[in-house]
């Protein structure tokens, strides 16, 4: 009796968000602040539904070509080389975006949780849990997506309890001060790089159950995560202000810490935090990793998954440690989501152009 | 007593000559002889050695020289005097052909009912070793047999490894016949199959595999049948062994089969669609498929109301998560995040252990050995000095070790919880499990503090979401999310919404019950009646 490898467009939905809150969710709020200040809030309202664009293209290329995964849909519609270049691309791209993230997960550990574990320790040992979760069965990927989401929902009820710290003049002017539309483009352009990794979906396709709720259920996954973060947002513009929040490096984290539970149960709860936290690292790393493992096994035509991701950890590895410190990982990191974005909002669109064309010319 | 499905391969058994009987494959095929020296001769060659091994001639009809063969130690010696050897002898004979006498003597003479014919001389010396008289009569090319087995069994008391406060007391015992007839009598109906077949090269184990035929999915008890048929081992004595070369995930420490030796969980599993597996010598029966929650609940939540065993079943999910994390946990606020300790405790959770010489890593684990230990010797010792030994544990491990400084009060506490939690789970290997992932806690915990226990926390998560017990989710109904399922999980919800069936297994009957009786009355009718009256 095989149990049928097919996961329904609910569960793509909980991919989506669980995949959504992740690695940046500590530090975005400083990040889109810097840059437009007091209209955070509307940038990233702008810059959430700018990322539907990518998901809408992606179930759409699904709904047109079933039983392609990105990877075959480059190989049927570029043809073999050039599709196969832009597959070593999305491969290569992914492991970058991976490294990044695992290293931006072990700084802020260091700061927040283990001030004396080395870095190296905690990468690897994150890489290795990747590793382990195994890429075989795609509906143990569904699975394991769908069962941690209410966890990666916690830290939103703790954050609830400093509503009494937030100041409502924090928030306005919600179209902030005297702000050029470039400059407020750029905070949307940085909500949009940070939760537009969802790229998995497209990996996916072939298993998708019902192609027709998907860009239903989708856009509600990519809320349902997308409000979580602007909500991260909202209670840190709000609780710390403009001012202080530029000078906060991981305004979240912060916010964490100044919280208090009623009751004393435990006198901090910055640790349950970062612990569920550490869970939407995992998820979120365990996506980019999916494609990345998956689609080159889907470049060989083989199915030796552990095999893959197991010579894949020294290289994610490494790409983790070239950064020098914090500063310099964020930097690569901007640089490489405005990369990555190209191919997630680029790539599906161009394939769906491409395959509209060519439908055209063999009609012809 | 015919197998049920023929071995998938029968010309694969190459490989496999090794393992059966010489003997048996010698005599293959091979008819008797119609001599009946030449028979008892033979016979005689094999089992001269046995202590037990009896035949005794006498002559049939008074006329014809016959011998019957059997072992001793395994049949009803009261049923071959009374029932067989005088009938034979008594009666008059009738029928002339020779040939004609082994069924004229079914017909005619024996009301004995389980008797067979049979000609070929493997078959009739396994039959022997099975238990089975066997008549040979002189000048005859067939030989009759007859099922004489008697064992010795024990009472049918209530299981010591499952208890119940509420509920039946009975519970199965090694013998498959009796096992099956309390299934049988629980469900009088031509639905319930129960089908059977022999696995194990040597022990020739008779296994049964028991599910209604109307409920239980079809692709799930050919499936069930297919992994028992792949067996190849010369014996099995227990069921854990075909629980352990069934399961989907040979590697997982978690258990994917359940095993139960009360009936009424059986036969609840059965109504649910799952297939039960009964061996002869074993009194626990294996039920597949099985999904995680059904390690944390007991037949007893579907007796008692269901408020009180909702309530009861989230104490045991508590008891669980405690057994696996709570000395973990603990290690974690001592010797990485004091400060997650409320400010008014602080001083009472560390000023125990200042004269502690160990890191709580090592105490904590020193204390959870010494459980184990604990724990494993009362399991082996005998009954009568179980009493020494809880008052050297309570002394060695409790009291003695707080004052002689080696571990803090505190440790004891914790470590007391995690035991006892890992004891309140009604299913022995769940809560094994558990115990065993503990120790690996631990170690992570004091080495990484709370990333540790975050990493090993998902590692085996991810393990239990990449489970499938005969392809159904481990986790489920949680993952993949199934919210009718959800009723009968964490809680057991009364039993009006608890219309279908396990949707994760997917029956082929899905209702189980209909609407739910009405309150008629909410005033007291019978004084009603009595006005009446008046």
């Amino acid at each position: 009796m095989k149990h049928t490898d097919f996961i329904s467009s609910i569960q793509v939905a909980g991919i989506i968000a669980s995949t959504i809150i992740g690695v940046p969710l500590m530090v975005l709020p400083r990040f889109i602040v810097a840059e437009v200040g007091e209209a955070a809030i509307l940038a990233s309202v702008v810059g959430l539904i700018l990322s539907s664009i990518s998901l809408i293209a992606i179930t759409e290329l699904g709904k047109k070509y079933k039983e392609y995964t990105i990877i075959g849909c480059n190989r049927l519609l570029l043809g073999k080389y050039i599709g196969n270049l832009l597959n070593v691309l999305i491969i290569v791209s992914m492991m970058i975006v991976m490294g990044l993230e695992v290293r931006q997960f072990a700084e802020v550990l260091a700061s927040g949780l283990l001030p004396n574990t080395p870095i190296e320790f905690s990468i690897i040992i994150m890489i290795f849990l990747c590793t382990l979760a195994g890429f075989r069965n795609v509906s143990t990927f569904a699975y394991i997506h769908f069962f941690y989401l209410p966890f990666l929902l916690i830290p939103m009820v703790f954050l609830l309890f400093s509503i009494k710290d937030l100041e409502t003049y924090h928030l306005l002017p919600v179209f902030g001060h005297e702000l050029s539309l470039f400059q407020f483009m750029k905070g949307a352009f940085l909500m949009m790089a940070a939760i537009t990794n969802y790229f998995v979906v497209a990996m996916l396709i072939p298993y998708i159950k019902d192609h027709e709720n998907c860009v239903k259920n989708g856009i509600w996954g990519l809320f349902l995560g997308g409000l979580a973060i602007l909500f991260c947002i909202v209670m840190t513009l709000g609780v710390f202000g403009v001012q202080e929040l530029e000078l906060l490096y991981w305004p979240v984290l912060s916010l964490s810490r100044i919280i208090q539970i009623p009751g004393e149960v435990l006198s901090r709860i910055d640790a349950i935090i970062l612990i569920t936290w550490i869970f939407a690292v995992f998820t979120t790393l365990f996506s980019h990793y999916f494609v990345a493992v998956r689609g080159t096994a889907e470049i060989f035509r083989t199915d030796k998954f552990n095999l893959i991701s197991t010579i894949m950890v020294p290289f994610i590895y490494v790409i983790a440690l070239i950064p020098d410190n914090i500063y310099e990982i964020y930097d690569y990191w901007i640089n490489t989501a405005f990369f990555v974005l190209i191919i997630y909002i680029a790539l599906p669109i161009g394939l769906l152009i491409i395959g509209r064309i060519r439908k055209r010319v063999r009609v012809q | 007593m015919s197998p049920f499905f023929k071995k998938s391969n029968p010309n694969t058994d190459q490989t496999l000559r090794y393992l059966e009987s010489k003997i048996v494959n010698e005599h293959k095929n091979k008819p008797i002889s119609g001599s009946l020296e030449d028979n008892i001769q033979l016979l005689k060659n094999i089992f001269e050695k046995d202590l037990d091994y009896s035949f005794r001639r006498f002559e049939l009809f008074n006329q014809i020289p016959s011998a019957i063969i059997y072992f001793q130690s395994l049949v009803d010696k009261e049923k071959i005097n009374q029932d067989i050897i005088k009938l034979l002898q008594e009666h008059r004979m009738v029928e002339e052909n020779k040939d004609k006498i082994p069924q004229y003597i079914i017909e005619n003479v024996l009301y004995y009912n389980d008797t067979t014919t049979v000609k070929d001389m493997s078959k009739i010396i396994s039959a022997i070793m099975q238990g089975k008289a066997v008549v040979f009569i002189d000048g005859c090319l067939e030989a009759l047999e007859l099922d004489v087995l008697q064992l010795e069994k024990r009472s049918i008391d209530e299981p010591d490894t499952e208890r119940a406060v509420r509920g039946p007391r009975d519970g199965f015992i090694e013998q498959l016949s009796i096992n099956i007839s309390l299934l049988r009598y629980r469900l009088p109906i031509p639905e319930f199959r129960v089908e059977e077949t022999e696995v194990g090269v040597r022990t020739k184990t008779k296994v049964a595999v028991c599910y209604i035929e109307d409920i239980a999915n079809p692709a799930l008890v050919e499936e069930v049948k297919q992994r028992i048929d792949a067996i190849e081992i010369d014996g099995i004595l227990d069921s854990g062994y075909i629980e352990q070369m069934i399961e989907d995930n040979p590697k997982s420490p978690f258990p994917q089969v359940i095993n139960t030796e009360r009936p009424t969980k059986v036969v609840g599993n059965l109504l649910e669609g799952r297939v039960a597996i009964l061996m002869n010598g074993s009194p626990s029966a294996l039920v597949v498929p099985v999904t995680f929650s059904q390690f944390y609940q007991a037949t007893e939540d579907y007796n008692e109301h269901w408020v009180i065993s909702s309530f009861v079943r989230i104490f045991r999910i508590i008891a669980l998560v405690f057994s696996l994390t709570f000395s973990s946990i603990y290690i974690t606020f001592i010797s990485f995040h004091p400060e997650l300790i409320p400010a008014k405790y602080v001083v009472a959770a560390t000023s125990g252990r200042h004269s502690i010489p160990f890191p709580v890593m090592f105490e904590v684990l020193m204390m959870e050995l010494s459980m184990e230990v604990l724990r494993e010797a009362s399991v082996r010792m005998p009954q009568q000095v179980g009493g020494a030994l809880s008052i050297v544990g309570v002394l060695v491990v409790g009291q003695a070790a707080v004052q002689a400084g080696f571990v803090s009060p505190i440790t004891v506490v914790i470590i007391g919880m995690s035991t006892i939690g890992s004891f309140a789970v009604p299913s022995y290997n769940a809560a094994n499990t558990f115990r065993m992932l503990r120790f690996a806690l631990i170690l992570l915990a004091g080495t990484l503090g709370l990333l540790g226990i975050a990493i090993g926390l998902m590692v085996v998560v991810n393990h239990m979401l990449s489970l499938r017990s005969f392809g159904v989710p481990y986790i489920a109904p949680y993952a993949p999310l199934n919210i009718k399922a959800l009723k009968d999980s964490i809680v057991r919800a009364p039993f009006y919404q608890l219309k279908k069936r396990p949707q994760n297994i997917y029956p082929q009957d899905q209702t189980r019950m209909g609407e739910m009786v009405e309150d008629h009355t909410d005033y007291n009718f019978l004084e009603e009646r009595k006005r009446e009256k008046r």
